[in-house]
């Protein structure tokens, strides 16, 4: 299961990643659902090197708010704590795989 | 309604489809609009043993041949689907709720973006393609949807409760006359010249018609055509493939039992020899599948 954050536990998981990808998502999208099992293998897959993580935007809209989110699904990445990208809509396993490995 | 078979969409595919399920006396409905077909409006000239011919002239003629078998139409689209206890539910533009045994999807591809400037730069950043996605990002600040069908309409409707102010852009419109009244008793403005372009620093700003009218605004909202394949099949249950495309097997079944597909919706190529075969399977299957006649 891949970690779900909120408020309370969302600051420490980027502190405690040197690479964080967090998936921005909400029940209703349906792009949203599609990118669900991408991101549960992508948490296996980039085991070791990269933290991956999910954030339902409507049960935490100040973080939302915070990175500027307007569409979903987004993925926040974050690299020495610094968000470095958001990239917006749905996209292959691999894309993001070969995307991660040259960050 | 009750039908045996529900096929949505009304092109080569869906056409195929419904003669071979009429003729194994399943009661068929066919929702969608021919105009929309892929080949409305073309010469065809790839098709075995009609030689040059009009795409508009198979269309037609296919759909008397459904019609003789006993096929029923309806000239508009699905705006919700669900999976239900034994079978489907629908809900067409019109109101009109549909239950079906099985269904065919064939809906063809459709094209869901504008292609202005300004569009590509700024998607995420106020350019979005799914109202219902993005809604609430959008509380007490302004939106304007963009589209013709009744898509658009539903979209304008529900951002009503969430955007200060609700525009909608719609220059040829086709959506359903309720749905457009019900959007202007919300309070959207409408606006019917074509968007040219949208313009902003990083975020949108504005969204500018051909006519010149500008329309200040925080997010600009995509919705061409009906709901797309990839959300129909979503809601019964069907997960799209990455393209959008729907994954067949050689019955044209998909993952979930009493769901098929067939023509441009299941992948390339998209030709009419191929959307006709696949139609003729998918609707033997969904016959089938409905237990009417062998």
């Amino acid at each position: 299961m891949v970690t779900e954050l909120n408020e309370s536990n969302f600051d420490s998981f980027v502190e405690s990643n040197k690479i964080a990808i967090i998936d921005c998502w909400a029940p209703w999208c349906g792009p949203c659902r599609r990118m669900g099992p991408i991101v549960e293998e992508l948490s296996g897959d980039l085991a070791g090197k990269a933290g991956v993580a999910k954030l339902n935007t409507d049960e935490n809209q100040g973080i939302a708010i915070r990175f500027n989110i307007n569409a979903i699904p987004t993925l926040l990445v974050f690299k020495d704590q610094v968000l470095v990208d958001s990239l917006v809509g749905l996209r292959p396993k691999e894309d993001i795989i070969e995307y991660v490995n040259r960050l | 309604m009750e039908t045996d078979v529900l096929i949505i969409g009304c092109g080569p595919a869906g056409l195929q489809a419904a003669i071979h399920a009429s003729r194994r006396k399943c009661s068929v409905l066919v929702v969608g609009k021919g105009r929309n077909s892929s080949i409305a409006g073309t010469h065809l000239d790839n098709y075995f043993g009609t030689g040059v011919t009009e795409g508009d002239a198979i269309l037609e003629e296919g759909r008397r041949q459904a019609e003789a078998t006993g096929a029923v139409f309806r000239e508009e689209n699905v705006i919700s689907s669900a999976a239900v206890d034994g079978g489907f539910s629908f809900k067409l533009e019109s109101g009109e709720e549909v239950v079906s045994k099985s269904v065919v999807i064939a809906t063809g591809v459709s094209r869901t973006k504008l292609g202005i400037p300004g569009e590509k730069d700024l998607y995420g950043k106020g350019v979005s393609y799914c109202a219902i996605c993005d809604c609430n990002f959008y509380r007490g600040r302004r939106v304007v949807i963009v589209g013709n069908e009744s898509e658009a309409a539903v979209s304008a409707e529900m951002m009503t409760n969430y955007a200060s102010e609700t525009s909608w852009v719609a220059w040829d419109i086709t959506a359903n006359a309720s749905l457009v009244e019900r959007a202007e008793a919300a309070g959207v403005t409408m606006y019917s010249s074509k968007p040219d372009r949208v313009e902003g620093d990083g975020k949108v700003e504005r969204l500018v018609l051909k006519d010149g009218t500008v329309i200040p605004t925080d997010g600009v909202f995509i919705e061409l055509g009906a709901k797309s394949a990839a959300d129909i099949a979503m809601d019964l249950g069907v997960m799209p493939e990455m393209d959008d495309s729907i994954k067949v097997g050689r019955d044209c079944s998909t993952e979930v039992p009493g769901v098929y597909a067939c023509g441009d919706v299941t992948g390339k190529p998209w030709q009419v020899a191929k959307a006709v075969g696949e139609g003729c399977i998918a609707g033997l299957s969904a016959a089938e599948h409905a237990g009417c006649g062998q």
